[in-house]
């Protein structure tokens, strides 16, 4: 074998075993999404109140997370989607100030919490009477309404720490603070929900 | 207020309500969520070192044809000197007297070559 022919069958040799551990990540990251989309979502929805938005925000998240991190280990997935998307989130909150604030001025001021219809967007059954359901449902209005009501950092730190199960370090990742300052958010975040929901809680 | 158990119950009760809302998504939500996920996997497939390397191979192609291309249009050149028309002998031949001599009797010559070639059999 000339020392060209050497080369080329290391490179391929290279490529070849590159192209399967991408493969492989390509796996994991199908599957790190696949189990983490539908929380993502419902989180995502309940901070801005839009299912149609939520789904764009999700999609944006998922796709800077393959772009920018698919190389990293698979444990830091989780922290890293959600900085993204909560990014994302406060990205669109801002927006909608700017929006509202320039209809506001032309005579045009829309309310987006009027355009919510919670019903609309409340489950499907899963096996309950109508009764359990409609008292399922109706908890999850107040909380879903007292949680948008929570200042954004409280409301990022319940939903990661409590929907999402992340603990104080991947909640401070995806947050970009502290872990003292996570710590102080949740407790406030419980205790306004305490306050407001009384008899839900 | 701060009580740790009455937190903890509150926190796991929030939390069933969440998961019953995620199991209740309806279906066309989640192939929604399914297309984004198929972008998402679509950008990794896109920095896959064997498509960057693919993506080289029609332009790879181009190259090598042109380079083809060019050799095969100066071919001639590349075939080195080759052999001068006129050689050193031929302007000898022509500066020597005795040889200029021979353009006078031109007929001659001609006749003497025609007979040569009669008696070696090689009739043009």
């Amino acid at each position: 074998m000339s020392a060209c022919e050497g080369v080329f069958a290391v490179s391929c040799t290279r490529e070849q075993s590159t192209g399967a551990e991408t493969l492989q990540r390509e796996r994991q990251l199908n599957q790190f999404l696949a189990e983490i989309e539908r929380r993502a979502l419902r989180i995502a929805e309940i901070a801005v109140r839009d299912r149609d938005e939520a789904l764009d925000l999700v999609q944006e998240a998922m796709i800077k997370l393959a772009r920018n991190y698919a190389e990293r280990p698979g444990d830091e997935w989780t922290p890293l989607f959600y900085r993204i998307l909560q990014n994302g989130i406060r990205d669109w909150h801002r927006r909608q100030k700017v929006r509202n604030r320039v209809m506001v001025w032309f005579g045009r001021g829309t309310s987006t919490e009027d355009d919510y219809d919670v019903v609309a967007h409340a489950p499907d059954p899963a096996g309950r009477s109508p009764d359990q359901e409609l008292q399922t449902n109706e908890a999850m209005q107040h909380l879903e309404a007292s949680i948008y009501d929570l200042p954004a950092r409280q409301r990022e730190a319940f939903m990661l720490r409590t929907f999402e199960g992340l603990n104080v370090a991947g909640t401070a990742v995806a947050m970009g603070c502290s872990e003292g300052s996570v710590k102080t958010h949740y407790s406030r975040a419980v205790h306004a929900l305490r306050d407001k929901l009384g008899d839900h809680w | 207020m701060n009580d740790p158990g009455k937190n903890k119950q509150s926190s796991s009760q929030a939390k069933e309500l969440f998961d019953d809302s995620v199991e209740g998504l309806d279906a066309a939500t989640l192939s929604r969520l399914n297309r984004s996920r198929q972008l998402a996997l679509a950008e990794l497939q896109q920095r896959r070192p064997f498509a960057n390397w693919a993506r080289w191979v029609p332009a790879s192609g181009l190259v090598a044809a042109a380079v083809v291309a060019v050799m095969v249009m100066r071919g001639p050149a590349l075939d080195g000197p080759g052999e001068f028309p006129v050689t050193a002998s031929d302007f000898e031949m022509l500066l020597e007297e005795n040889d200029l001599e021979m353009f006078e009797d031109l007929e001659f010559f001609s006749l003497l070559d025609e007979v040569d070639s009669a008696m070696n059999g090689n009739v043009s």
